[in-house]
């Protein structure tokens, strides 16, 4: 087949294949970017909305805090916020100050109850002994407060974390624990419209500590209460989404950077720039809500899309390759074979010519009556009949070939003694062979060789050996044809001393169509069909015929049939 | 701390409350109040230690017993791997197969985030359940501070009902994730005590914060543990589980007074608070059949000999679990001054000297500890020491075998202490003694 109109398919197959790929990556690497961008967006929006749902919540719990302190009797008031204290969870701390000479009235700066009293007093000490005031210093003024449970603002409405509990059930769960054990008549319900207070953020060891106050008029005593703020974190952490995108880190930073709290992957914690920063100053000053991204870590729905669309991008191109692969070898093999009928029906038709040509020059000669003399005219007679026969020989030979083809060829097996069947053919063809100059020898004659085959098959296909030794090895002068046992099998070697078979050659020689292309074969005419017959049909037998170089020069062709030992 | 001479006295007063069988008829928890010497020398100022006893019952076997809202928090960071994680897997289902389907069960577990396996739920699920708790793995950093808190959060959604609440918190590994101090999982726990959610502490191996775990139990009225082999961690559970399960008081408020010229200076043991002369002091349960007491130093007023003075009154208030009714115990202790020395010697509380001088080894045992992390290791060993030899006195003088031989185990821990560095397997086993010590924990 014409090499360059391969290569132009080649190249009009793998020009668009290589633009679909290219094109195809290029689409994914923008579609991935997208869906990155867009994960991440999502992820951005939910923790800003975390950070105003913690917000929120700390906030409200503050207030409601500051709103329990008011509520607390001004004649029982120490023994109120003791007891407000043992049982809250969210008050770690409890105070009265008084100004003037008294300073610190509860707990007792002399006397502290306990360690974390002696701690308190230490902590605060600066606010107690008077050296900074009450209501500066970055206190927050009381917000005019909402009234309990009142509705969040709209960002926080209905959103979802994850099927986790809505932040807003933790939120009204904190406020009621605001209230707890903080029983007070109805008549003390109401806080004094004058009160004026708020919160102290306080930071002492390098931590936040938030100091809620209160205080009926100006010249009066001052109380409150220092929120534990490691039961409001224990309440904050569980609104935290479980699992946040992949290769993100969402975490609460105190103020000294210390990771509070972290859902999501350790490894993003390692970048040092966060995606997002969102401060928390209101409610919990210096501490905000950060979320961090490892650098190309795609987001998990992200990452599934690439895989599947390289994978499919994938199968596409091989798809396409090797179905131009697949049509190229089938056309190259079609091609292959038209050209060897081609050059098979030349050669028949050549072989054929050549008997015909003979026959038809003879006869004429003899209807002419151009032939003198009686000898001469037999002479001329045979060579019809022998041209004759090997014309028969040859349109056999084509017939078997269409039926084996077809595998409609039928054998009538026969068992017979292969050593002079062998003979009685040597003989039969002696002339002939005589004619070109070959002398034929039977070797193993006097043992008998029982087979069982069908005896036309055998015969054309000895024929066929020795036809092609009369063709390709007379020069060798000498053909040989033994008949040995080898073990279960009965050889029938046809030796010559010819040129032999070239190594590269000694398996195709048996291809059907099949001919040695060089010089030997050149001038001979031929079908290429006579050695893939003899095979076929000796197969068919149960036999088989092969190539053996022959010691000292020339080719041994080997048939090999199965034994009948009980003839024997 | 204050050496006591045993001296002669007589009468000491106590006031029972009563005790007596019927779970329905009286308070179900007794208390006792007695002093050290139920007769003081007269004439002089002096110091006493009073002793308020809460005595719980076995519980009532006609009635059933409380429910259990009970949270296992796992540690499944990477160093449980392999055969701890197992263990842990089956201690945690071995736990579960002891509650019956009135009570609730929840797991957590961490790594560096937080997950709840098993929502709280009937424990009758034992099969979904179990088939969640097997396919725990392990992997990642430590969040032990988040853990504890979803698992309190879990606790929470039935906080309303009346259940015993109790969070089991395993670990073999520092808290690297979250706030990670001693004083802050303190704080955390005190927060929870006064929700009435106990936190029961398991360290695992030698790799833990054991003052972490300690202080966390401590402070939200739990137990601790040191398992030093993982193979132990299912009798641990089990045993843990026993005394939840025999839980007979809730919410217990402990309020001491005394009159008018009694002091209270100290409490001995155990956390509470002094506010001039009340001393308050806080429970979060009393397990069945078991005593729990408190150790107050008092400074006493001189008396004229023959006079009968009250020391100090308590006054006991918890939740009975049964009746899910609020009851109130109280006690009274009462001394008389004599000049007799065989008077004074006769009237020594042997009970309260022992327990006092336990719980004084215990402190002894902390300071150790604080001292040894110093670098002064003789010093401890010497404190140590010092300890041995009058715990080993006192168990002569009472003739205890208890003492005498919590004297040579002491005496082998300072003598360790002198030969090596402390190693972290003694340390953690010394904390832990000293806090179970200080707690009056059942099981150890």
């Amino acid at each position: 087949m014409n090499r360059r109109r391969i290569i132009v398919y080649w190249l009009l197959l793998l020009a668009p294949t290589a633009c679909i790929g290219v094109f195809g990556f290029r689409l994914l690497a923008l579609e991935r970017e997208r869906m990155a961008a867009r994960s991440r967006a999502a992820m951005l929006t939910r923790a800003q909305t975390l950070a105003d749902t913690l917000e929120i919540a700390v906030t409200d719990v503050k207030g409601e805090l500051l709103r329990e302190v008011r509520r607390i009797p001004r004649e029982d008031r120490v023994e109120a916020l003791i007891r407000w204290e043992r049982s809250n969870p969210l008050v770690r701390n409890t105070f009265v100050w008084a100004p003037g000479g008294d300073g610190l009235v509860h707990p007792a700066r002399d006397r502290p109850s306990d360690s974390e009293d002696r701690g308190f007093i230490a902590r605060f000490d600066a606010l107690f002994s008077g050296r900074v005031g009450w209501g500066g210093h970055g206190a927050e003024r009381d917000a005019p407060a909402p009234s309990a449970g009142a509705a969040a603002p709209a960002a926080v409405k209905g959103r979802r974390w994850y099927g986790q509990q809505p932040a807003r059930f933790q939120r009204r769960e904190l406020l009621d624990l605001a209230r707890v054990g903080n029983v007070q008549q109805p008549a003390q319900a109401e806080p004094p419209a004058a009160a004026e207070g708020g919160w102290i953020p306080w930071f002492a060891e390098n931590r936040l500590h938030l100091l809620g106050w209160t205080r009926e008029r100006p010249d009066g005593p001052v109380y409150g209460l220092e929120l534990e703020l490691m039961a409001v974190l224990s309440r904050l952490v569980t609104a935290f989404p479980a699992a946040p995108e992949d290769g993100c880190t969402l975490a609460l930073l105190d103020g000294a950077g210390r990771v509070m709290h972290q859902t999501g992957d350790t490894d993003a914690l390692a970048e040092r720039e966060p995606v997002l920063d969102v401060s928390l100053a209101t409610s919990l000053p210096h501490w905000r809500l950060a979320v961090y991204c490892a650098a190309g870590a795609p987001a998990g729905a992200a990452r599934a899309f690439t895989l599947l669309a390289v994978l499919l991008l994938a199968i596409l191109i091989a798809a396409i390759l090797s179905g131009g692969m697949l049509l190229t070898l089938q056309a190259r093999r079609s091609y292959v074979d038209a050209r060897r009928k081609t050059s098979f029906v030349s050669n028949v038709s050549h072989e054929l010519k050549t008997p015909l040509t003979s026959i038809r020059m003879y006869a004429e000669l003899l209807s002419e009556g151009r032939v003198k003399g009686e000898e001469k005219a037999r002479r001329y007679l045979e060579v019809i009949a022998e041209e004759s026969r090997r014309l028969t020989r040859l349109v056999n030979n084509v017939l078997d070939f269409s039926r084996l083809e077809q595998r409609r060829k039928t054998y009538r097996p026969e068992e017979l003694d292969a050593a002079a069947f062998v003979t009685g053919i040597v003989e039969d063809h002696r002339l002939r062979m005589a004619a070109t100059g070959l002398d034929a020898v039977v070797e193993g004659a006097g043992q008998p060789a029982w087979v069982r085959t069908d005896r036309d098959a055998l015969e054309q296909a000895l024929l066929n050996l020795v036809d092609n030794a009369l063709k390709y090895a007379a020069e060798g002068k000498q053909l040989c044809v033994g008949v040995s046992r080898r073990g279960g099998w009965i050889d029938i070697r046809v030796s010559d001393r010819g040129p032999g078979v070239a190594r590269a050659q000694r398996a195709r020689i048996f291809e059907k169509f099949h001919r040695v292309d060089d010089s030997l074969t050149a001038g001979k005419p031929g079908s290429g069909l006579g050695l893939s017959i003899a095979r076929s049909l000796l197969r068919d037998q149960g036999g088989d015929v092969f190539y053996e170089p022959r010691a000292g020069g020339g080719s041994t062709f080997v048939i090999r049939l199965p034994w009948r030992k009980d003839e024997a | 701390m204050k050496r006591f001479v045993s001296g002669a006295g007589i009468g000491l007063a106590l006031v029972w409350a009563s005790v007596a069988g019927a779970a329905l008829e009286g308070p179900l928890v007794g208390c006792r109040v007695e002093l050290d010497r139920a007769v003081l020398p007269a004439d002089e100022t002096l110091k006493a230690v009073v002793k308020v006893t809460l005595e719980a019952p076995k519980p009532p076997s006609d009635m059933e017993r409380p429910p259990v809202n009970l949270s296992i928090v796992l540690d499944r960071s990477g160093s449980m791997n392999g055969e701890k994680i197992a263990r842990a897997r089956q201690a945690a289902i071995e736990a579960l197969h002891r509650l019956r389907s009135r009570d609730i069960f929840s797991l957590v577990v961490y790594n560096h985030t937080v997950e709840t396996v098993v929502p709280p739920q009937s424990a009758a699920n034992t099969a979904w359940i179990e088939s969640r708790i097997r396919r725990i793995s392990s992997g990642g950093n430590t969040a032990l501070f988040g853990g504890v808190s979803q698992a309190a959060a879990e606790i929470r959604k039935n906080l309303g009902e009346s259940f015993v609440h109790r969070i089991v918190l395993l670990s073999d590994g520092l808290a690297n994730v979250g706030p990670s101090q001693p004083e802050d999982l303190g704080r955390l726990g005190t927060a929870l005590r006064k929700e009435g959610i106990s936190v029961t502490t398991v360290g695992v191996g030698t790799d833990y914060n054991e003052d972490l775990m300690a202080r966390l139990a401590q402070k939200s009225d739990g137990n601790t543990y040191f398992v030093e082999h993982h193979a132990d961690l299912p009798r641990i559970f089990t045993a843990e589980l026993g005394d939840v399960l025999s839980v007979v008081a809730t919410k217990v408020n402990v309020t001491i007074e005394c009159p008018d010229g009694v002091e209270p200076i100290g409490i001995i043991g155990r956390e509470g608070r002094i506010r001039g002369r009340t001393v308050e002091l806080d429970l979060n349960q009393l397990y069945g059949d078991q005593e729990k007491y408190a150790l107050v130093e008092v400074r006493m007023p001189a008396g004229r000999a023959g006079e009968r003075r009250e020391v100090a009154t308590a006054r006991v208030r918890y939740e009975n679990p049964f009746t899910q009714r609020a009851e109130n115990v109280h006690g009274r202790a009462v001394a008389r001054f004599s000049r007799n020395e065989q008077d004074i010697r006769d009237n020594v509380n042997d009970d309260v000297q022992r327990d006092y001088n336990v719980q004084w080894n215990a402190a002894v045992q902390n300071t150790a500890i604080e001292l040894a992390d110093q670098g002064e290791r003789r010093e401890a060993a010497q404190l140590l020491e010092q300890s041995a030899e009058r715990l080993q006195r006192v168990g002569r003088e009472l003739g205890d075998e208890d003492l005498l031989r919590k004297a040579e185990e002491v005496e082998g821990q300072a003598a360790k202490l002198r030969a090596e560095p402390m190693s972290k397997r003694f340390r953690k086993s010394l904390r832990t003694e000293a806090y179970q010590e200080i707690h009056q924990q059942k099981n150890r």
